[in-house]
């Protein structure tokens, strides 16, 4: 007996799959929208894919990590006195941290080899940092919370939570990511 | 069997992976970017899909990643590089899922786009770039995601942690270089 049906994977795919372009749609619409800002500074869409994303890979192994601990027991879907959910949070806060900067650093090499100059490589280095610090902060929470919210409601986060927390991430990041270059770049 | 969850190993573990992920989104960056003029003047309104096409790439090969990772955990698929009739539902499940999700991104996007009143390209140059990007780029990456697949479960990597990630990012890079020489081609 076969395992896998083309029909049943196509047709439980699907509809998810159209639901997250609806969603990441938006982070397009956002792009649109900043388009005048975009000719001016380019550089802001070689920055959508890394902070888009790094920010779905982290929350991506948060979710699939909640959605084992969820099944196997070890976390409740619940927010107080949880010591494996605390741990899992705070490695992530640990991960983000360290590829963000990382991921930063480079920005800033690449900003001064196009001959930015030092100062506004520095505040391009720290636009982009501090865009995917609150970016990151605001996709764990959703990750968290649609984790909780689909095993409460019976769905297996393992097949719901990753497809939309990367299509969420994507309008976090990207509004994130064009609110600070605007206030720190001045474009 | 209590294994105690150890914060560090998370961190150690998952940025060495991110680390390279971080990589290759920066290359995605750099297409992006220098698709700049195409965005702006060539192709209006093309940016409305790119989110979503990314982001789709990302959740047909995850989920492609993760559904191999368990059939090979549990025994389904044999580590070896032969066709067999699951791999192929899974691999033709995957592409099939590209062309279908491409297509109705590319319908949603000039949908939403005329509802904001955004100039666009024709319908059928949008649907026609999005298609093929994504049908080409999902090929590429369905049979990459196969050999990745079976590679790490025989390394021993945890699907959840290091194939997920990998592909995804990997998708990233491909479907922003298949629409790129897409967009040149139409143009």
């Amino acid at each position: 007996m076969a395992v896998y049906s083309l029909r049943r994977i196509l047709w439980e795919s699907y509809p998810t799959l159209v639901l997250c372009a609806a969603i990441s749609l938006s982070a397009g619409l956002i792009l649109d929208s900043q388009m005048e800002s975009i000719k001016v500074f380019p550089l802001i869409l070689a920055m959508v894919p890394p902070i888009n994303g790094i920010n779905n890979n982290v929350c991506s192994i948060l979710g699939a990590r909640l959605a084992s601990a969820l099944h196997m027991g070890t976390v409740e879907p619940k927010l107080g006195k949880q010591k494996v959910l605390r741990k899992n949070t705070r490695a992530t806060w640990l991960m983000s941290i360290g590829v963000f900067w990382f991921t930063s650093a480079i920005f800033f090499v690449m900003a001064l080899i196009t001959g930015m100059g030092l100062a506004r490589s520095i505040m391009l280095m720290f636009a982009f940092f501090a865009a995917s610090m609150v970016a990151i902060a605001v996709t764990m929470l959703c990750t968290i919370g649609l984790a909780f919210l689909s095993y409460a409601k019976g769905l297996d986060p393992d097949n719901v939570v990753i497809p939309i927390v990367t299509s969420v991430g994507d309008v976090v990041g990207v509004t994130c990511l064009i609110i600070s270059i605007k206030i720190v770049m001045r474009v | 069997m209590s294994r105690e969850l150890s914060v560090k190993a998370i961190v150690i573990q998952g940025l060495s992976i991110l680390l390279l992920c971080a990589i290759i989104e920066i290359l995605a960056g750099n297409v992006f970017e220098g698709m700049k003029e195409h965005l702006t003047i060539m192709l209006p309104g093309l940016v409305l899909a790119i989110p979503p096409l990314l982001d789709l790439r990302g959740n047909i090969n995850g989920a492609l990643a993760s559904r191999l990772g368990t059939a090979l955990n549990t025994g389904v698929i044999e580590p070896k590089l032969s066709m067999s009739a699951e791999l192929k539902v899974n691999i033709i499940s995957s592409i099939i899922l590209s062309f279908l999700a491409s297509a109705t991104i590319g319908l949603l996007s000039v949908g939403v786009g005329a509802l904001f009143g955004i100039t666009s390209i024709s319908v059928l140059r949008i649907v026609t770039i999005a298609i093929v990007a994504g049908v080409v780029s999902g090929v590429i990456l369905a049979a990459i995601t196969v050999v990745v697949s079976i590679f790490a479960y025989v390394r021993g990597w945890d699907p959840d942690n290091v194939t997920a990630p990998l592909m995804a990012t990997v998708g990233d890079f491909l479907t922003m270089l298949s629409i790129f020489l897409v967009a040149v081609l139409v143009v």
